[in-house]
């Protein structure tokens, strides 16, 4: 090997600074030396510079929503209790409980009552917005809610959310109803105190009337309404429908929806 | 990474609510920079997407291995470069020809406002590189890994990583003098340290 081809990635090694005595000083002395490895460690550094140089690429808006709805849809799986993993295995008994629950939600269903869902729960957020609707549970803790919603008596699982990364900080719940049917109401405060509510109750969104707008997301169908500056977002989940509603972005309330729904 | 899990698990959360807060402190910081590289490796904003999302699910499940106090941006690219990989190789079991990575450079992203158009050049030619040495790249000099960090995201030793990068910068350093020398002006000659 010749003078010129001694020293190739022992160069970079001098660029990275990864040499120690007297590698360095040898390799360095040879560099003001030997014009072909001077340029070759002129282009390494140019290289190494022009790659330190990139920016940072501005993620989708979505990704943290994304990334919060797969996080929470482990943390489902994960939980203790009848998971649906667990339920894989008890699939009789699932579906005997899946019946009974059709059963009785086509017993509680009466036109009469359902006839307009989507304003009855945009009366509910104006009532809880404007201090009319009091929180029976005042909590940030959505486990703790959740019990609150299995003591008092709601039938079907309640899955209160933790939207704190999208900025939206549990307040509390209560036990309410919807076109006459019980449901677990809880509530949210976002950005400037923007508030959110989510409502579950037992139901089908073939109840509902015809939406303004419906979008799929990942196999679940959303019914997007809009009630005065409230959007509310249905969707169906098992023998649960649930519904947000906010007088934020039409968007901001899909995609918080989009974050919680989980396909039954 | 491999020496600092032999060191052993640590302990299991004691309930889910701790695992996920210490998991969004420690993890979640760091994905505007694995986007950024997941962008560059997949030269797709989907894909891109997608892989982040599939690396945070996987580190969110495999939390208990991540020591606190140690580098949990490597540890989270350590994820992403083996997914990637793994994705790779399911979907696409052949390489491209220098002619098909032409045209996925040429359909890469658009100059951001206030972006050099110098730096849109260094990504073509960052994106035409062979992906082992575009890993290498990207992991040392734009996410400014150690090499041993980086060799440990890549799966190799660190004498690999340093060939790696080495040819790497060596590719990239040319496209990039040919494209100066086309355009008709010099590439910056930025220096650091």
């Amino acid at each position: 090997m010749n003078d010129n081809h001694r020293f190739d990635e022992e160069l970079q090694d001098l660029l990275d600074g990864r040499l120690e005595e007297p590698a360095r000083s040898e390799i360095a002395a040879h560099v003001t030396r030997c014009p072909r490895c001077r340029e070759e460690l002129a282009a390494l550094e140019r290289a190494r510079a022009a790659a330190r140089g990139l920016p940072p690429l501005a993620e989708p808006a979505d990704l943290a929503l994304r990334i919060a709805s797969v996080l929470d849809a482990e943390d489902r799986a994960s939980a203790p209790g009848p998971t649906r993993r667990r339920l894989a295995h008890r699939w009789p008994l699932v579906a005997a409980g899946l019946i009974a629950a059709a059963v009785l939600v086509a017993l509680l269903l009466r036109p009469s009552a359902t006839a307009d869902l989507p304003a009855a729960v945009g009366r509910d957020f104006a009532g809880y917005r404007d201090a009319r609707l009091a929180l029976e549970l005042r909590t940030g803790d959505p486990a703790a809610l959740e019990r609150f919603f299995a003591a008092r008596g709601i039938a079907f699982p309640t899955r209160v959310f933790d939207l704190g990364m999208m900025r939206y900080r549990l307040a509390g719940g209560r036990v309410h109803r919807v076109a006459g049917r019980p449901s677990a109401l809880f509530a949210y405060t976002g950005p400037n105190a923007a508030p959110l509510i989510c409502e579950m109750y037992g139901g089908s969104l073939a109840e509902l009337p015809r939406a303004a707008e419906q979008r799929v997301h990942d196999g679940i169908t959303f019914r997007v309404y809009r009630v005065g500056r409230m959007t509310l977002v249905f969707w169906q989940e098992g023998t649960v429908v649930c519904v947000l509603a906010s007088e934020g972005n039409t968007d901001e309330v899909v995609q918080l929806a989009y974050a919680k729904a989980v396909k039954v | 990474m491999v020496n600092r899990l032999r060191g052993g698990k640590i302990p299991a959360f004691s309930d889910p609510e701790t695992k996920r807060a210490q998991f969004e402190a420690a993890a979640l910081p760091f994905t505007g920079r694995l986007y950024s590289a997941a962008r560059r490796l997949t030269g797709s904003d989907d894909d891109a997407a997608d892989l982040v999302q599939d690396t945070f699910l996987r580190a969110y499940r495999t939390f208990e291995n991540f020591q606190p106090g140690t580098n949990c941006r490597a540890w989270l690219f350590t994820i992403l470069y083996s997914i990637f990989l793994n994705e790779r190789t399911r979907h696409r079991p052949t390489l491209l020809s220098a002619e098909q990575l032409d045209t996925v450079a040429a359909a890469d992203r658009e100059l951001a406002p206030g972006e050099s158009p110098w730096s849109l050049e260094v990504e073509r030619a960052l994106r035409r590189l062979p992906t082992a040495f575009r890993a290498a790249v990207l992991l040392v000099d734009v996410e400014e890994l150690s090499y041993e960090e980086a060799a440990a995201a890549a799966g190799c030793l660190v004498g690999t990583l340093r060939s790696r990068l080495f040819r790497g910068r060596k590719l990239l350093g040319a496209m990039l003098r040919d494209h100066a020398r086309e355009a008709g002006f010099p590439p910056p000659t930025k220096t650091s340290e």
